[in-house]
């Protein structure tokens, strides 16, 4: 699924995430986000990329209400998400799933138990919940450290354990900020494919990096923000870069 | 299994697995409610005790009125008659000059060579009045005593000891005492348990934040901290029921020996089934409150 800067020709029932004219201000008087409008489609796989400070934090912090926008409307999934109230929230977030850079795994429980605790909170039964964590953890080549703890692993294997998390309440959108930020270069592309690999499942997936070689590689829809601002939304080519 | 169920086990479990984190301030926590409720616990069985004497006293209760000499029959029936009318008077009995003398000269026994010396009968005939359940109390048997006191006829009215007046005043000083001291404690206790939750809440915040970004629910969260609030306080409440029992054990011969001499008669009980579930409970409750307090406002999604 590819397209151009021409987005309000394609369905709208189709896209999974819209931004209609979204601001953010942290300060008064400065925009970490300004008048940003987008759609993303069911399965697609977006880069966000732009050099530090440009907003791509902030951006995929709005899509899975971190934080509020100042100005404009966000629909995920279908709900708008600017007018969500704080008890909407945690079911939003069971469809919208999120990877960091620093992986945020709890220590001091297994790589099974930090897995299951995605299924745990919406009450499946532990029984169900192993079943499914040993599934996702195989899907990342981790089954056999599955009772292992976080630490005992390699920063690219922690990496496939919190995608591994994100993935296991099979989410309609994942969100990845960073993701082989603080890992190795020849990791990078390992955990990036298997980002990839959702969504092409029909996940959709948005992928901030400031790692141009990355986007190049992929050659998939690439929105480039500077200032806040969307400077190019290129189809297929991280060529705007 | 439903997911209910599955949901309460994870709270339990997650609520376990904090309690053990944090062994220490789990330990100083319980002590704190152990202590608490150790002098709260004090308090209500000397209270209980106090207040069984005085109701046990309550029961045989009741008023005497002594009538002048000289009335006739029709005059006495008609006194026991208006008597009887009095609000808060259940039953009244006659007993006539010579009814008196039979009661003295069976409680007296053997040593009857008394009375027999006197030429006349000095006992007066009396109304023994019984009071409504109700008004078994100093309170009541004013009220009663002061429509009675006065009617035509009546010479002199006595109703139990004096000393019951005062120590139902003693009683309701102990339960005052009891109530401020333990509102005292409690509040102590509160912010003990406030404060160990916050504890708890800051180490696990980064659990926290994972909870939350995988879509755990406000209740989620916060579950597991109410749980670990009342374990807390149910385990300190056994804990002090415990000490209570022990240190009622211990003290009880001076317990004895100090009723015997106040009242003549003791049977110190120690709390009541009732009592220990109240004590119960109200640790727990108290552990479920203070973790709540500290609970709001700290979570944000
Ligand atoms: N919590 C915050 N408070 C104030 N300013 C912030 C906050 N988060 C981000 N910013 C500012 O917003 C702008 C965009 O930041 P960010 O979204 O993190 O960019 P990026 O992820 O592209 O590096 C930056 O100028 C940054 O300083
Ligand atoms: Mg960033």
């Amino acid at each position: 699924m590819r397209r151009g800067v021409q987005v309000a020709d394609r369905p709208s029932d189709e896209s999974l995430v819209r931004m209609y004219h979204v601001s953010k201000s942290y300060l008064a008087g400065s925009w970490a986000l300004r008048d940003v409008s987008l759609e993303i489609g069911k399965g697609e796989l977006v880069f966000l990329t732009g050099p530090s400070g440009a907003g791509k934090t902030t951006l995929l912090r709005l899509l899975f209400a971190a934080e509020r926008p100042s100005e404009g409307q966000i629909i995920v999934c279908g709900r708008n998400i600017a007018r969500l109230r704080e008890g909407a929230i945690p079911a939003l977030r069971r469809r919208v799933s999120v990877v960091f850079q620093d992986f945020k795994l709890l220590h001091r429980r297994t790589i099974e138990e930090n897995v299951a605790i995605a299924l745990e909170v919406v009450g499946t039964s532990p029984r169900a919940a192993r079943g499914r964590v040993f599934q996702v953890l195989k899907q990342v080549g981790l089954q056999h450290r599955r009772y292992h703890h976080p630490l005992s692993l390699s920063g690219g294997e922690q990496q496939r354990v919190a995608i591994a998390r994100a993935l296991v309440s099979e989410p309609e959108v994942l969100l990845a900020d960073e993701p082989t930020g603080s890992l190795d270069p020849d990791l990078t592309i390992e955990i990036m494919d298997l980002i990839a690999s959702a969504a092409a499942r029909g996940t959709t997936v948005i992928v901030a990096t400031h790692d141009v070689g990355l986007v190049q590689r992929y050659r998939k829809r690439t929105l480039h923000l500077e200032a806040g601002r969307v400077r190019t939304d290129a189809p297929d080519t991280g060529a705007s870069v | 299994m439903s997911r209910l169920a599955s949901q309460l086990r994870s709270f339990v479990r997650t609520a376990l697995r904090g309690l053990r984190a944090s062994p220490l301030t789990t330990a100083v926590s319980v002590a704190t409610i152990a202590i608490t409720l150790v002098l709260i616990g004090s308090f209500v069985v000397v209270v209980e005790n106090m207040q069984g004497m005085l109701e046990r006293f309550g029961e045989d209760l009741h008023v005497s009125l002594y009538l002048e000499d000289g009335l006739s029959d029709a005059e006495l029936e008609g006194l026991a008659e208006r008597v009887e009318t009095v609000e808060g008077v259940d039953a009244v009995e006659l007993v006539s000059k010579e009814q008196a003398l039979q009661r003295f000269e069976a409680g007296v026994g053997a040593r009857t060579g008394l009375l027999e010396a006197l030429e006349e009968n000095p006992l007066p005939a009396s109304l023994e009045v019984t009071l409504l359940a109700a008004r078994r109390t100093p309170e009541g048997l004013a009220v009663v005593i002061e429509s009675i006191d006065g009617l035509p006829g009546i010479a002199e009215v006595a109703y139990g000891q004096q000393w019951v007046e005062t120590y139902a005043r003693a009683v309701a000083l102990v339960r005052g005492a009891a109530f401020g001291l333990g509102a005292v404690l409690a509040l102590a206790a509160f912010l003990i348990v406030a404060n160990t939750i916050r504890l708890a809440v800051y180490a696990r915040s980064d659990e926290l934040e994972i909870v939350s970004l995988v879509g755990g629910s406000r209740t989620f969260v916060n579950a597991p901290f109410l749980l670990e609030g009342m374990i807390q306080g149910g385990a300190g409440a056994a804990l002090a029921l415990v000490i209570l029992y022990a240190l009622f054990r211990l003290l009880l011969p001076g317990f004895e020996a100090g009723l015997e001499l106040l009242v003549g008669y003791a049977e110190p009980a120690f709390l009541s089934p009732g009592g220990m579930l109240r004590i119960v409970l109200g640790g727990a409750a108290l552990g479920a409150v203070g973790s709540a307090a500290a609970l709001a406002g700290s979570w944000r999604p």
